[in-house]
């Protein structure tokens, strides 16, 4: 009877006080004394220590150091270890005091969840190492709070479906929108998104299957006849929003297109010429009456060439005469260069290219209009050098071909340089006659080159184009210039 | 067959319903009270101050004691919270810093008010939420003392004017309270709290001027914890010797890091307003121990060591419990008592406040009115307004 007695009142005192006022000793003696003889009772309960969220954007981290060994006694404040989080390497600092019991994700242990127990305490004076060590299971990282949330969203389902503003599980406004407007569920549609999440596509692809149709709107009373209105419910057929269909592109799917490499270099030096290099331009009609005449005749005897070809004669020739115009831009200022290498935009699938044709005010129109032949072809199948494309000091790009009147281009660095040529037609000549002209724009670094030097240079150009005779004239080379007194 | 072990448990269980007696101590004799000497309190445009010869009695000790670890507990339970993502946005920390909310509460009469700016988990605590109504209010969840629509920065009470997120702007309305308590003629004052970092606002020169033109019954408190957001209060202030800084507003210097000391300057500021005599600036010395909000690790402007030492040295409830042991108004073992039982409530409160549920979404526009007039709110688009609805209860309407 008297151990019937003690029994109950134990178990009472066990029930209520155990958790929180025995000190481990008595929690051990009053444990045995109901028969929960384990082995030696082993049992500390630790309090569990989980990787933290050490920055907004953290889903993972990687423990880079434990500054604490098991035994370890630990003061608030005091850090645990460093975690590399997507950010930075920050230090895990703990608000409690007691004894590190057990390390369960070591050093260097990469990617490891928010919420996976990483440790566990107990407090001073319990036998850390009797640790309870949690099962395996428990390990894991808790499901997500959004994921644990819902006691909330369950007790009233029928609101949340109305929620379709807002985003909910990774899908987007445009998803949410095609949803509400097919009367889909999300259920309803295969997602292939990353994580699972459905995409816009998803939806349109099902569309197109199925040959769904966007269901008629609710009708929405515009916002003065909402009061008067609402209580004879009006003709929904007749209200302005009714009318209004939503449009969905037949067929769409959206197809994300990776940038190229070469795509890739190309945006980042446009965007860098662009964005840094002062700009200005100047254009000007040229009459090339004479040249047509002149690639007829020669092409009547069998030799093929472009007018292209000789506009590049012409800017070749035209440097020469200007040279200042033939320069590069080393970061300070404008550097002369003694060799008239003109670049040639030539457009390959992947993007354009600009080979260079060397030394061409040296060479005659068919020597040029055979190395860009050659150049051309082999940069449509990527098998130009190197050298075959990196240098020049001006470029060329012609539009003509596509009857492009005039455009605007932008300089390829360090040229401070580059001429768009437009297309050729036929307008009144000043004396009344029919003439073929085509129109040049320059852009130039202002940095480098004056307006008055760039229009100097266009107009001299038009000149050896208006009479290509003057090629001959060719120019003289910087370094022969000042010993000849030019 | 009853064992010795067991039978020891019987006997101290009956010991313990005979009063508050301690489990597991022997049947010694405490100090009914005890008395000690705080820091000198520094003075500005004031004849005498405070006294420095403090009285506490055990069960007041006790009760500060418990009232101190609570915050601490809940503040603790926070960052955890927060580094479990399960309280999200902002959040901002008091541990360091209990000892001036305690000692201001354990001076105020009931009717006093209180208004602070966004660190004020403690405090919505001492004005009458439990701890769940704290923590679930973070996580956002019904059990919320603003029913999970307020979260860290938004919290009230009875007499408790709020968290306020625009830095100082909480003090004119502090002063706006205690104008409201000179105008119905009732001897209530009321606290308005800012940091040293909100300090350098002009508004509170502002009101400075206007509550001293008036002698408005406000209590200034400048809870000088050493960091505005990220840089020090020598780097950011001209001067840093806050209690002078009201001019021709009277001040005091208190050690924050003493709750006696507080209570006593807190007292003295009461009896000071409610005199008549218009309001007084009190600077709190204290610290804080977290960064500023749990985005900042708090420290890149000032070292671990720095923010050790202050733990090992002046921590406020460490402190505390010495002279409470040291003067025997209580043991060792009770005051362990009371820490486990603190961290049980704690404990408890963070299970719920995790398990909880959110409110309804009908309930989001509920409670933006007291009375509302018009029971429509408007939405998103103008003309599918949203029902109003009254849930939860008022406080401080008037
Ligand atoms: C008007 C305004 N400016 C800036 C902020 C951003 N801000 C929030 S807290 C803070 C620092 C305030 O420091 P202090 O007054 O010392 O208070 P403590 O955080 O130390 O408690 C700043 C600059 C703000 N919330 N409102
Ligand atoms: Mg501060």
């Amino acid at each position: 009877m008297a151990s019937a007695l003690t029994g109950r009142l134990g178990r009472q005192v066990a029930n209520k006080f155990l958790p929180t006022l025995l000190t481990p000793k008595l929690r051990l003696r009053v444990k045995l004394e109901h028969g929960f003889r384990q082995s030696a009772a082993l049992f500390v309960v630790g309090s569990e220590i989980k990787m933290p969220s050490l920055s907004p954007t953290m889903a993972e981290g990687t423990i880079v150091k434990w500054l604490k060994n098991e035994g370890d006694p630990i003061a608030a404040g005091d850090v645990l270890c460093d975690i590399q989080t997507d950010k930075a390497i920050v230090s895990f600092e703990i608000e409690e005091e007691g004894i590190l019991a057990k390390i369960l994700v070591g050093n260097d242990a990469k990617d490891v969840k928010v919420g996976t127990l990483i440790a566990l305490m107990v407090a001073e004076g319990e036998d850390w190492k009797g640790v309870e060590i949690p099962a395996a299971g428990s390990a894991a990282p808790p499901s997500s709070p959004a994921e644990a949330k819902p006691a909330a969203s369950q007790a009233a389902p029928a609101v949340e479906k109305k929620t379709a503003g807002g985003h909910s599980g990774g899908q987007g406004p445009a998803v949410h929108r095609l949803l509400e407007q097919f009367g889909l569920s999300s259920s309803d549609v295969p997602a292939t998104g990353p994580k699972g999440n459905l995409l816009k596509g998803d939806i349109l692809n099902l569309v197109n299957q199925k040959g769904l149709k966007p269901k008629a709107p609710q009708t929405v009373l515009p916002p003065a006849a909402s009061k008067a209105a609402a209580p004879a419910a009006a003709a929904p057929s007749k209200t302005p929003a009714a009318k209004a269909k939503p449009q969905v592109a037949k067929g769409s799917k959206f197809i994300d297109v990776e940038l190229t490499n070469m795509r890739k270099t190309i945006a980042k030096r446009l965007s860098q010429s662009k964005s840094t290099i002062p700009h200005s331009y100047g254009g000007i009609d040229c009459d090339i009456s004479e040249v047509l005449k002149l690639r007829k005749a020669l092409k009547s005897e069998g030799i093929a060439t472009s007018v292209n070809d000789f506009v590049i004669k012409a800017v070749a020739t035209a440097l020469r005469q200007y040279p200042h115009m033939n320069c590069i831009w080393d970061g300070q200022q404008a550097v002369p260069v003694g060799d008239v290498d003109v670049s040639v935009a030539v457009a390959t699938d992947t993007g354009l290219i600009t080979p260079i044709v060397k030394k061409a005010s040296e060479k005659g129109v068919q020597e040029i209009s055979a190395v860009v032949r050659d150049l051309a072809a082999r940069a449509k199948q990527g098998k130009l050098q190197l050298n075959e494309f990196q240098g020049g000091s001006f470029t060329i790009s012609n539009l003509g071909m596509f009857g492009i009147n005039y455009f605007s281009a932008i300089i390829n660095p360090p040229q401070c340089s580059i001429l768009a040529v437009g297309t050729g037609r036929l307008i009144l000549g000043s004396d009344g006659k029919p003439v073929q002209s085509m129109n040049v724009t320059l852009s130039y670094d202002r940095r480098a080159i004056d307006e008055e030097q760039a229009a100097e240079f266009l107009s001299g150009l038009r000149d050896i184009l208006k009479d290509p005779s003057r090629m001959l004239l060719g120019g003289v080379p910087p370094s022969m210039r000042a010993r000849v007194g030019i | 067959m009853m064992s010795p072990t067991a039978r020891l448990v019987v006997r101290r269980l009956n010991q313990r319903n005979q009063a508050l007696a301690p489990f597991f101590t022997s049947t010694k004799s405490f100090a009914t009270e005890a008395s000690f000497e705080t820091r000198p309190f520094k003075l500005h445009k004031l004849e005498e101050g405070p006294k420095t010869s403090v009285t506490v009695t055990r069960d007041e000790a006790l009760k500060y004691y418990k009232q101190m670890l609570t915050i601490r507990r809940i503040e603790t339970a926070s960052g955890n919270l927060y580094k479990e993502k399960i309280i999200r946005g902002f959040c901002h920390l008091y541990s360091g810093q209990e000892a001036c909310a305690v000692g201001m509460k354990a001076a105020m009469k009931p009717a006093d008010a209180i208004i602070s700016a966004y660190r004020i988990h403690g405090w919505t605590y001492l004005m009458g939420v439990p701890p769940l109504g704290v923590l679930a209010e973070l996580t956002g969840r019904k059990s919320g003392c603003a029913r999970g629509k307020g979260g860290s920065m938004h919290m009230y009470a009875p007499h408790f004017f709020g968290g306020n997120g625009i830095v100082g702007a909480q003090v004119p309305l502090g002063v706006g309270v205690a104008f409201a308590s000179k105008y119905r003629g009732d001897d209530n004052v009321c606290f308005a709290l800012y940091g040293d970092g909100a300090a350098n606002q002009g508004q509170i020169f502002e009101v400075y001027n206007m509550a001293k033109l008036w002698n408005v019954p406000c209590i200034f408190v400048c809870e000088n914890n050493g960091y505005g957001m990220g840089t020090s209060a020598e780097r950011a202030a001209a001067s840093t010797t806050y209690y002078t800084r009201g001019d021709y507003v009277p001040g005091i210097w208190v050690d924050g890091m003493d709750i006696l000391a507080v209570r006593e300057a807190s007292r003295f500021a009461i009896e000071y307003c409610t005199s008549g005599k218009g309001p007084l600036v009190m600077e709190t010395a204290t610290y804080r121990y977290s960064g500023h909000s749990m985005s900042d690790p708090g420290t890149s402007y000032r070292t671990r060591d720095e923010i050790q030492e202050v733990r090992q040295n002046r921590d406020p409830i460490a402190s505390f419990k010495e002279k409470i042991i040291s003067t025997d108004l209580a043991s060792a073992d009770e005051l362990k008592a009371i820490d486990a039982e603190v961290k049980k409530e704690v404990d408890e409160a963070t299970r719920k406040a995790k398990s909880d549920s959110e409110i309804p979404m009908e309930e989001l526009p509920a409670d933006i009115y007291a009375a509302p007039l018009e029971e429509e709110v408007r939405n998103v688009a103008p003309w599918e307004p949203l029902r109003h609805k009254r849930i939860g209860s008022a406080v401080n309407l008037n």
